[in-house]
């Protein structure tokens, strides 16, 4: 079943390069439902046991969370790119197919892969996969985003080699010269890991991999990259491939805490997601691009990522895979109705969409609820799970830093919000021309609603009553990252 | 024959060594340029004959010159002559007079040299001389920080600062001759070498190029013995810097450890030999490479300077 | 380490060579942080995945690690010939008008050579001493002999990780920063050798391939770049901001 889920996406995306559009289309669809379904299937086994494959894949709790986010996006941004691409020109449709469905494989690839060494791999063909995406759009901004993204991105990952590197110096000390970077092994002896390259691979890796996550002060390349991508992309983006990223950091941060204790490792998170909370909420004010300003809420949720785990105590570690699926599905919706509003207003300026909520029937109050849900308002998932990380920080003893965490939030709360209900409520000036008055009513596309409601359900079942299976697979991803200590 | 000679002998042997075979390596070097160019180029012993012709000439001095015109090229080949007493240039072990000075002491008198003439040329107010003295005594300014890196290695590697300790380092195991810190010193003194001897890329040695000239000029208002004073010191210095490269940092064998006659003289035809090998390198490399343009040369001493921080560097964590 | 005792001790000629050759190496990054041409940048790139290999094998032989010989082989098949091939076209592409010459970015540089020099000698050597005061013990066996830490040669990786950064952000065209780049996997590659030289032949050229994907993908790029800009430094792209 694991090969199933990588193989589908793979042969997917090499169909998509050769069939015609229609095949093309059909194909992306079916296999981003199917790997959601297939990674359903999985939650319940992973929630009792690690499942392992060929030796080189496998699946824990900790796995099986950010594949159920990637799972869903990737059904839902299939979804949605049927509607999305109607609107643009479809010059690039089959690139774009084929592009979408080998980002899903590479993304889908890396929670599964059981070794450090093909982990980064599997990162860096997500990389090189979405630099080609984020430049697929023949525009100045795109051909510049595209650039900054890669350089960064890829001298970011070139780090994380560093930290593979070392990580296998350090567990070649114990498990002899032939190693080969298994992760599982890696825990189990990690008490008698000598310190000083546990601690360089660490550092190297919350560096290296948080370039990709979007951590302070290596996230340069994300605002950019997020806004002139296309939005299917851009909502895979920062939905799924921070995630990602952010999971090879908590792999690095397993067998560190296991290691040297979590003094160190829980200081420097706390230190790197506090500077992304605080940049990514004071840039969100006076952002006059809607993606742009998604992309800052982004960093903003990693940094809430980063703070969770360094809070250590076993609720905010649940909140924090909580937040990975339930961040998720929010920014999906955002972007996803923000690619809504760009579509309808042909610009992505704030300040040439007004009064959407009567021009944008379905897609409005969507939109509306979407944001909200962003900015932690309950019931939404994201409220619960930061609530969660709230209330372990305080519990653990981390009482400034979590009030620090409170505070950011709703500072960015006010600017999402402020921009948001601008767009939503506010009626068209009196001075604009005709010429540029509001566009006529409608949605653009029905298939580009259906998956944005799919994940606010979703996320309102998160927020409301996770399901059981999904509670049993976050506490067993939580005891697995050592929260005991 | 195992006649043992005299420790004074040797020391004497050394300086004349230096000092007869100075010009006969300038016409080795010239003659195998000429060669690589498919020329047949100018016998080897031509520089003593043009130093003898000089010799006969009548000596000039320009109107205004005060003595110190006419003793530079003296003072000059007086130093020259002296630095052979203190590396090592036939023998493994120090002589009784090796000891008054240190590596750096040699570099000293290199200096002081150097100084001299390019003052003698100041003083003469001819513009090319003084054009010559002044680029000459600008890119020592920059040179010199290398030479001092190159010996603060040597200091590092051996805890000392003599020569002999160093040949004798580097010749007690393969190692030694292969470590990071010796063969970056080796390089860094090797462009400073084509630097102080004004060798290709730092200016031409053939012909007379006003623009680029910087050694040549400083010796444009000398003239008879004099002049011939200047050149040789310049073979002097040339093949002291040479012996300084060969017998101290890359190639220390074929030095003579005993006093017997048969060792010395092995030692004096290794020396020659060495020095005509090193020689033949800067002629290859003058036929390959163009002149630098003057401001470049800053660059061309800056990568000089890297490479001889780098090899400081790589003595500090061990395995250098 | 203290001075005295971290000199009298030489290295032993494989340890030495090793070192030597990652000397040589981050003088390479020098030069490439020198050098004005994009042509000429590629041909020092080659020059320095060749010792990439050499260095490989000289590992290969002091270990006694048959595997590392078929890395040298690949590594340099990858990074001397293909890699270069295909800047190379790439390059020659953008400007057929100038046969066999890469468009010149001489002029993107925001900092002359000499100065450049310098600021990367301040680079490299905080490198070098941050990584070098890390008492990293290596095991028996390891690179080195007795000793086994492999202090140096880690060190100078790292100050050629810090230099070849250096030299994506001193140029600002794109040629130079991708070269920039391919000399950072090649630091990254001289520091795996040294500390990982064990590990599985199959994850090392996984990564090797990963690298030309890597490269191609930057071609791609730098064509885009080119196509809209007509040109290629990346001085003009100011438009994102904020």
């Amino acid at each position: 079943m694991i090969l199933a889920l990588l193989i589908v996406p793979l042969a997917a995306g090499l169909i998509c390069a050769v069939l015609p559009r229609a095949a093309a289309r059909a194909s992306t669809v079916l296999s981003g439902l199917a790997c959601f379904a297939l990674v359903l299937a999985l939650v319940p086994a992973a929630a009792h046991r690690d499942l392992t494959y060929l030796s080189y894949l496998r699946v824990d709790a900790v796995s099986a969370v950010f594949l159920l986010a990637t799972g869903f996006l990737y059904a839902a941004v299939a979804v949605y790119s049927v509607g999305y691409l109607k609107q643009h020109e479809d010059l690039y449709a089959r690139r774009f197919y084929a592009g979408l469905n080998l980002f899903g494989w590479a993304m889908l690839a890396a929670p599964l892969m059981s070794s450090l060494a093909l982990l980064w791999i599997a990162v860096e063909v997500t990389t090189i996969v979405s630099a080609l995406l984020v430049a697929i759009e023949d525009t100045d901004g795109a051909a510049e985003a595209a650039w900054k993204y890669v350089l960064i991105a890829s001298a970011g990952l070139g780090l994380g080699l560093l930290a593979t590197v070392f990580a296998y110096f350090a567990g070649a000390q114990v498990l002899g010269e032939h190693y080969n970077l298994a992760i599982e092994p890696l825990i189990h002896v990690a008490g008698r890991l000598p310190a000083t390259p546990v601690r360089l691979a660490f550092l190297l890796a919350l560096l290296g991999y948080g370039t990709k996550a979007g951590l302070f002060p290596v996230h340069t390349w994300l605002p950019d990259a997020h806004s002139e991508a296309p939005t299917p992309v851009s909502a895979l983006l920062s939905g799924s491939l921070l995630a990602v990223s952010f999971y090879a950091i908590l792999r690095y941060y397993q067998f560190t805490a296991a290691a040297l204790g979590s003094g160190f490792p829980r200081d420097a998170l706390l230190a790197f997601g506090l500077a992304s909370l605080l940049l990514a909420a004071l840039y969100v004010f006076g952002q006059r691009d809607i993606k742009r300003l998604l992309a800052y809420s982004s960093i903003e949720h990693m940094g809430i990522l980063a703070v969770g785990v360094s809070f250590g105590a076993p609720v905010a570690l649940a909140g924090v895979m909580l937040h990975v699926l339930a961040h998720a599905a929010a920014k999906a919706n955002a972007f996803m109705g923000a690619g809504v509003l760009v579509a309808k207003y042909g610009t992505k300026q704030i300040s040439a969409m007004r009064g959407a909520l009567d021009v944008l029937p379905w897609s409005g109050p969507l939109f509306l609820l979407a944001v909200f849900a962003l900015s932690a308002l309950p019931p939404s998932g994201i409220f619960r799970s930061e609530f969660q990380i709230v209330a372990g920080g305080l519990g653990g003893g981390h009482y400034a830093a979590a009030a620090v965490l409170v505070v950011l939030v709703t500072v960015a709360f006010f600017g999402l919000t402020t921009a948001s209900t601008r767009i939503l409520f506010s009626r068209a000036p009196r001075s604009l021309s005709a010429a540029a008055a509001v566009p006529g009513r409608g949605e653009p596309s029905a298939w580009m609603v259906v998956p944005v409601v799919a994940g606010i359900v979703a996320l309102f079942i998160l927020g409301l009553h996770p399901p059981g299976e999904l509670t049993g697979l976050i506490s067993r991803a939580v005891t697995q990252l050592g929260a005991a200590r | 024959m195992s006649v043992a000679l005299p420790v004074p002998v040797i020391q004497l042997l050394q300086v004349l060594t230096v000092a007869l075979g100075a010009p006969g390596v300038t016409g080795v070097i010239a003659k195998v340029e000429a060669r690589l160019q498919g020329r047949r180029g100018p016998r080897v012993l031509q520089p003593y004959y043009d130093l003898a012709k000089l010799f006969r000439k009548e000596a000039l001095a320009p109107e205004g010159a005060s003595w110190f015109f006419l003793a530079a090229p003296v003072i000059a080949v007086a130093a020259y002559l002296t630095i052979p007493l203190l590396i090592p240039v036939l023998t493994t072990y120090g002589l009784p007079l090796g000891y008054m000075g240190d590596i750096l002491g040699g570099g000293f008198l290199l200096s002081l040299a150097s100084f001299v003439v390019a003052a003698a040329a100041l003083e003469t107010g001819d513009p090319y001389a003084q054009m010559g003295s002044s680029r000459a005594k600008t890119f020592s300014a920059i040179a010199e920080p290398v030479v001092l890196f190159v010996v603060f290695t040597v200091a590092l590697l051996t805890g000392t600062d003599l020569p002999y300790a160093l040949a004798a380092t580097v010749r007690s195991s393969a190692g030694q001759v292969i470590r990071p810190a010796h063969l970056l010193a080796s390089a860094a003194l090797f462009m400073v070498i084509l630097h102080e001897t004004g060798r290709i890329p730092v200016e031409t040695h053939t012909g007379t190029n006003e623009f680029g000239m910087i050694e040549e000029a400083r010796a444009f208002e000398h003239s008879g013995p004099f002049f011939a004073l200047l050149k040789w010191g310049s073979e002097l210095k040339q093949l002291i810097l040479y012996t300084i490269l060969a017998d101290v940092f890359l190639a220390p064998w074929g030095l003579a450890s005993t006093r017997q006659l048969g060792a010395v003289i092995l030692a004096i035809v290794a020396l020659l030999a060495k020095a005509c090998a090193v020689g033949c390198v800067v002629a290859v490399i003058d036929d390959s490479f163009a002149k630098l343009r003057l401001f470049k040369i800053t660059e061309y001493v800056s990568a000089a300077f890297l490479i001889a921080v780098l090899g400081v560097f790589t003595l500090y964590l061990g395995g250098g | 380490m203290s001075l005295a005792s971290a000199v009298q001790a030489a290295p032993g000629v494989y340890e030495g060579v090793a070192n030597v050759i990652a000397a040589v190496m981050l003088l390479i990054e020098f030069g490439m942080l020198r050098q004005a041409l994009a042509r000429d940048q590629i041909r020092l790139y080659m020059a320095q995945s060749a010792l990439i290999s050499v260095l490989a094998v000289v590992i290969a032989a002091d270990r006694n690690l048959p595997d590392l010989y078929a890395l040298a082989g690949l590594s340099a098949a990858l990074k001397v010939v293909a890699v270069p091939l295909v800047m190379r076209r790439l390059l020659g592409r953008i400007d057929p008008d100038i046969q066999d010459e890469a468009p010149g970015v001489a002029g993107s540089q925001t900092l002359s050579p000499a100065s450049a020099v310098l600021a990367g000698i301040v680079l490299a050597a905080f490198g070098f001493f941050c990584f070098g005061s890390l008492k990293l013990h290596g095991f028996a066996g390891g690179l080195g002999g007795n000793n086994g830490a492999p202090a140096l040669a880690l060190a100078l990786a790292a100050a050629m990780v810090l230099v070849s950064f250096g030299l994506m952000i001193v140029r600002r065209d794109v040629a130079s920063q991708a070269i920039g780049f391919f000399s950072l996997e090649n630091a990254i590659s001289l520091a795996a050798l040294v500390v990982a030289s064990g590990l599985p032949l199959i994850l090392e050229t996984a990564f090797l391939f990963d690298l030309l994907v890597a490269v191609v993908v930057f071609g791609m790029l730098i064509r885009t770049h080119h196509a809209r800009a007509e040109s290629l430094s990346t001085a003009d792209l100011t438009r994102l901001r904020g």
